[in-house]
């Protein structure tokens, strides 16, 4: 670590400075006997998805206030971000492209049909020379499997986690997708679940929480994964005397219990079913612009202009649309607070807004945003501050993330390393603690799926539980060993790192020496005494670098081996145990 | 509990070194030599439950042969006993089993096979999505049920907290298996080791470093979780799963699903505390040219039951403690549509197999499939909630008497199928 220092501090001061800090005060890690160090590494602990070696003393040159700032503000630039995200295809798509490209289940059986692969009469059919008519076919006409979308999706944010500059930016778009989830294993809203992350969530992370949740409401994959699209007034239905249709279509709750249980108040926010059946009816109306080319309403909505559209009290917002024809236009009572009738959109917009503004609100989000950031079980009196600064601020999340940091129960002891990262977050913080160089991020994937996050997949609308119960189990923790290891031994095809390169070439004098170091490189500030002491007597065996080089050489590649080659194993031994170890599960 | 901790820490380095070596079990030769029973585990009941995922036409699996409304709405589906264009097994002079479920067909006929049909759920959801999240969290009504139903019937029974309690043999944890109990999710039992290949030493020091960190940690629920994953590892012998052999005879389909059960059988002769198991069946969502005799239904249903039938017959010697039971998200349209094929529809049927299963009979309450009888008349009605069917089981083969807990807000009836 020592060595590494000068050239850290020379990168340290090249950092950007001038934030002027809206906060008087310092950050009080002072008081609770933190070093800036220390105060440092555990502000990027929790802010960032990982220190990366040297960034510590970075933020400690800058200054912590200054730092915070700096990832409030989310105004890095991000060239080799973007220059590795730069051969994607689908990233600056719209909806309305990925629709007509990537086409899901539904649409290919349409185009089958529309091809005449599949017909009425062809009774006999083999699905394997099917699966291939239909590749072909989708190649003539410029089409895209969907899981090459999919693909995409997960391989940008693995590497937007680990190389964005503007870390705090990540780890909140992770954090609010989780807390508004949609799922890629829901057919109907797969196709938008891309654009949800970087068009609703991403841009409003740090903005005020109303606009997350109307950003969240009117985006397509919302609309889908929850139900709403398909939710229409059984009132306005003029054809009562008709058989359901094949998709009978009425009032559906899904989305606007949600609204209420995961998004806004919580179960316990003090609503009502008749509210959820209310607020469901407010939301009447409210669906996805057709897109698929081949829908026929399509061609009707086109047809009409902007004028005739408003005209109808149809409202088109991006891929958003407001059906007038469908919505339920009787006056309503949501949580005591009287709607009067012909509400129309504006009704929906009411209502979500009452909800972002509810005080149950304010307690229900405060409490999760101090869950994921300070610990499993936040007290009292931070929550408090919290909820002051949400309900004066008109929910700004900036201002309430502020509010948490200053408050002296963030610094306290006891939550210090008490929480447990997620599969996603302890893979992230290897490949930044490491400086891996990730060319395969799918791969990275496969491992957090492992160990329990398949993102993007999670199927329930509560997204996965930020408790550490939910991680730690018999299995997963096996695999959070194999990760260390595999990752170390450079064994997950398209992941490479240059450990040596981490103490500046520098050949550790023995396994107690490498694994000092190295600890101290991957978990800076952290106190390691007890785990080295600890591991002592199973590392500190004089013979053991050479049999584990002898043990190499006994590979069937007959050639020679040179100690070198013990060294390495060696290092990626270490490191893979550290990797491993309870103490790089905490962050 | 205690003794088996004990006996499990003993030595850790050396077990490692054992288990590389391969052969028997070291917590087997060392239990022996220590007079202990070889099982740490007692024998607990196991439920093995099969998700057949993509909605299986209940009306082909198991046909109301003698309702003529049927053949007419079916006209190139429909099968009957005698002729058609293929044959079915009579069960019980009303209700026909699909010809390809020949290998199961002899458990019906010796009554540990029981069909319950006109299973469902009483939301009307015809989407995939929707349906298979209400069946599995257990709450049809509500989505944000965090807990499936099988985690919660694990936490249910209370027993001691073996590792492999509830395992899944699926890539990713069902929704079923969400939960604050543990659950086991892993596709392939020989990845449950610690992966150091060809160096035997610094896999003997992995190991040991591993299990010394966890040992020390300050967080109470790593050094809990640590240290059953190295007792689980020292219980589960990667070679023996290679080297799995079934019993003379039996031959599991090479199948995901045969995989799956077979892996499954390993982990219930293990002895090692297995009490909900769970696999998946793929490829049900027949709308299109589904066949009759043969054809992608068919092919399904062969793979299915000559799965189903290979686990049943290895688990000769433990099949007084398991019972296997199917699930699947909703039927299909009575009528067939214009490509051959079914669509999404509401009731479908289960099957149950189990030695202390009432067997031998369809459970069923299905009326005329006549249009106007149908439910938006074009679906089999749900006649039996799918509560009904799971908690009839539950109740009876684990032993569990809190339908309040394991189904919320539903006060319905548990189905008598289990002695």
């Amino acid at each position: 670590m020592k060595l590494a220092k000068g050239i850290l501090f020379c990168l340290a001061i090249t950092a950007t400075f001038g934030f002027s800090s809206l906060v008087d005060d310092p950050i009080p890690f002072k008081k609770f006997g933190y070093t800036p160090q220390q105060a440092a590494a555990r502000l990027l602990d929790r802010f960032s998805f990982g220190a990366k070696p040297g960034q510590v003393e970075a933020v400690v040159s800058m200054g912590l206030e200054n730092w915070l700032e700096q990832q409030f503000a989310a105004k890095q630039p991000n060239i080799a971000l973007e220059k590795r995200l730069s051969n994607f295809k689908s990233l600056l798509l719209s909806n309305d492209t990925i629709v007509n490209t990537y086409l899901n289940a539904g649409q290919v059986i349409r185009l089958a049909t529309r091809k005449g692969i599949i017909n009425r009469d062809s009774i006999k059919g083999d699905p394997k020379e099917y699966r291939e008519q239909v590749r072909v076919i989708m190649e003539q006409e410029g089409y895209k499997p969907i899981l090459e979308l999919h693909r995409e999706l997960v391989n940008q944010k693995v590497l937007s986690a680990a190389y964005s500059n503007n870390q705090l930016q990540e780890v909140l778009t992770d954090f609010w997708f989780n807390h508004f989830n949609v799922s890629v294993t829901k057919n109907q809203c797969q196709q938008y679940v891309y654009t949800y992350e970087r068009d609703a969530i991403r841009p409003n992370v740090m903005g005020k929480f109303k606009d997350l949740l109307l950003a969240t409401a009117q985006h397509p994959a919302m609309l889908e994964y929850l139900d709403n699209a398909s939710s229409v007034s059984i009132k306005n239905q003029p054809r009562a005397n008709m058989a359901a249709p094949r998709n009978a279509r009425g009032l559906n709750e899904n989305y606007a219990r949600e609204v209420m249980e995961l998004h806004t108040l919580g179960v316990d926010g003090g609503y009502t079913q008749a509210d959820v059946t209310t607020v469901a009816k407010a939301l009447t109306g409210w669906t996805v612009m057709p897109l698929a080319k081949d829908a026929p309403a399509r061609n009707l909505l086109e047809r009409l202009n902007p004028t005739q559209l408003e005209r109808r009290g149809f409202v088109l917002k991006g891929d958003f649309l407001f059906r007038a024809d469908q919505h339920d236009n009787e006056p309503k009572t949501i949580l005591n607070k009287n709607f009067p009738a012909n509400g129309g959109y504006q009704e929906g917009i009411d209502v979500l807004t009452m909800l972002a503004e509810h005080p149950s609100t304010a307690k229900f989000i405060c409490t999760k945003l101090a869950t994921r950031f300070v610990s499993d079980t936040p007290s009292a009196s931070l929550i408090k501050n919290m909820v002051k600064t949400f309900q004066s601020t008109d929910g700004d999340i900036k201002a309430v993330l502020r509010t948490m940091v200053y408050d002296p129960t963030f610094w306290k002891k006891s939550v210090s390393h008490e929480k447990v990262k997620s599969p996603f977050e302890m893979v992230i913080s290897a490949v930044r603690a490491t400086n891996a160089q990730v060319i395969q991020p799918f791969q990275l994937f496969n491992w957090c799926t492992k160990m329990g996050q398949r993102f993007y997949y999670y199927q329930a609308p509560t997204g996965f539980p930020d408790r550490a119960s939910n991680w730690i189990n018999t299995g997963a923790l096996l695999n959070r060993m194999n990760f260390g290891l595999a990752f170390a031994s450079q064994k997950i095809p398209g992941v490479r790192m240059d450990l040596a390169a981490l103490n500046n070439y520098h050949e550790p004098e023995s396994a107690i020496d490498a694994l000092t170091v190295y600890s101290n490189i991957l978990l800076p500030q952290r106190d390691h005494a007890a785990n080295i002491k600890r591991l002592i007597p199973l590392v500190n065996d004089d013979a053991v670098e050479e049999k584990i080089s002898k043990a190499a050489t006994v590979d069937k590649t007959a050639e020679q081996m040179t100690l070198d080659k013990g060294t390495k194993n060696m290092l990626s031994q270490v490191v893979g145990i550290i990797i491993g170890s309870p103490e790089f599960q905490r962050k | 509990m205690s003794s088996r901790r004990a006996f499990m820490r003993s030595g850790a380095m050396a077990l490692f070194a054992t288990g590389i070596a391969g052969g028997i079990p070291a917590f087997i030769t060392r239990a022996a030599a220590a007079g202990m029973p070889p099982a740490p585990y007692k024998k607990n009941k196991v439920l093995v439950c099969i998700f057949q995922r993509g909605a299986m036409d209940g009306l082909m699996a198991v046909t109301p042969f003698t309702d003529m409304e049927l053949k007419k709405a079916r006209p190139t589906l429909f099968m009957d006993p005698t002729n058609g264009a293929g044959k079915l097994f009579d069960l019980d002079g009303q209700f026909g089993l699909h010809p390809s479920f020949a290998s199961l067909q002899p458990f019906f006929a010796d009554k540990r096979l029981a069909i319950a049909h006109g299973v469902g759920s009483p939301n009307t959801t015809r989407s995939h999505f929707d349906a298979q999240d209400y069946m599995e969290s257990g709450t049809p009504f509500s989505k944000s049920t965090s807990s499936g139903w099988l985690n919660r019937a694990v936490g249910l029974m209370g027993h001691d907290a073996s590792p492999f309690r509830a395992v899944s043999i699926t890539g990713a944890l069902p929704r079923s298996l969400y939960g604050s109990q543990e659950a086991l999710a892993i596709s392939n039992l020989a990845d449950f080791a610690l992966q150091t290949k060809g160096n035997p030493i610094a896999a003997n020091l992995t190991a040991g470093s591993f299990e010394e960190l966890y040992e020390q940690t300050s967080n109470r629920l790593l050094n809990r979780a640590g240290k059953e994953s190295f007792e689980a590892l020292k219980m589960l012998n990667v070679n023996d799963i290679k080297n799995y052999q079934p019993v003379a005879g039996v031959v599991y389909p090479n199948s995901p699903l045969g995989n799956s059960l077979k892996q499954i059988a390993v982990l219930i002769k293990m002895n090692i505390g297995l009490e909900v198991a769970f696999a998946e069946s793929g490829g049900w969502d027949t709308h299109f040219n589904q066949g009759t005799l043969n054809g992608v239904f068919a092919r399904n249903v062969r793979d299915f039951s000559d799965s189903i039938a290979a686990f049943w017959n290895d688990m000769s010697g433990y099949q007084d403690g398991v019972t296997v039971m199917t699930m699947t998200e909703f039927g299909r349209t009575v009528a067939q549509n214009g490509t051959g094929g079914t669509d999404h529809g509401r009731a479908s049927c289960s099957f149950i197999l189990g030695n202390d299963v009432q067997g031998g009979k369809v459970y069923q309450q299905i009326g005329s499939l006549a249009k106007d009888q149908l439910e938006d008349q074009r679906d089999l009605p749900v006649t039996t909630d799918f509560r009904s069917v799971f908690s009839g089981v539950a109740n009876k083969h684990l032993n569990i008497n809190n339908n309040g807990i394991l189904f919320p807000k539903w006060e319905g009836k548990a189905l008598e199928i289990i002695r």
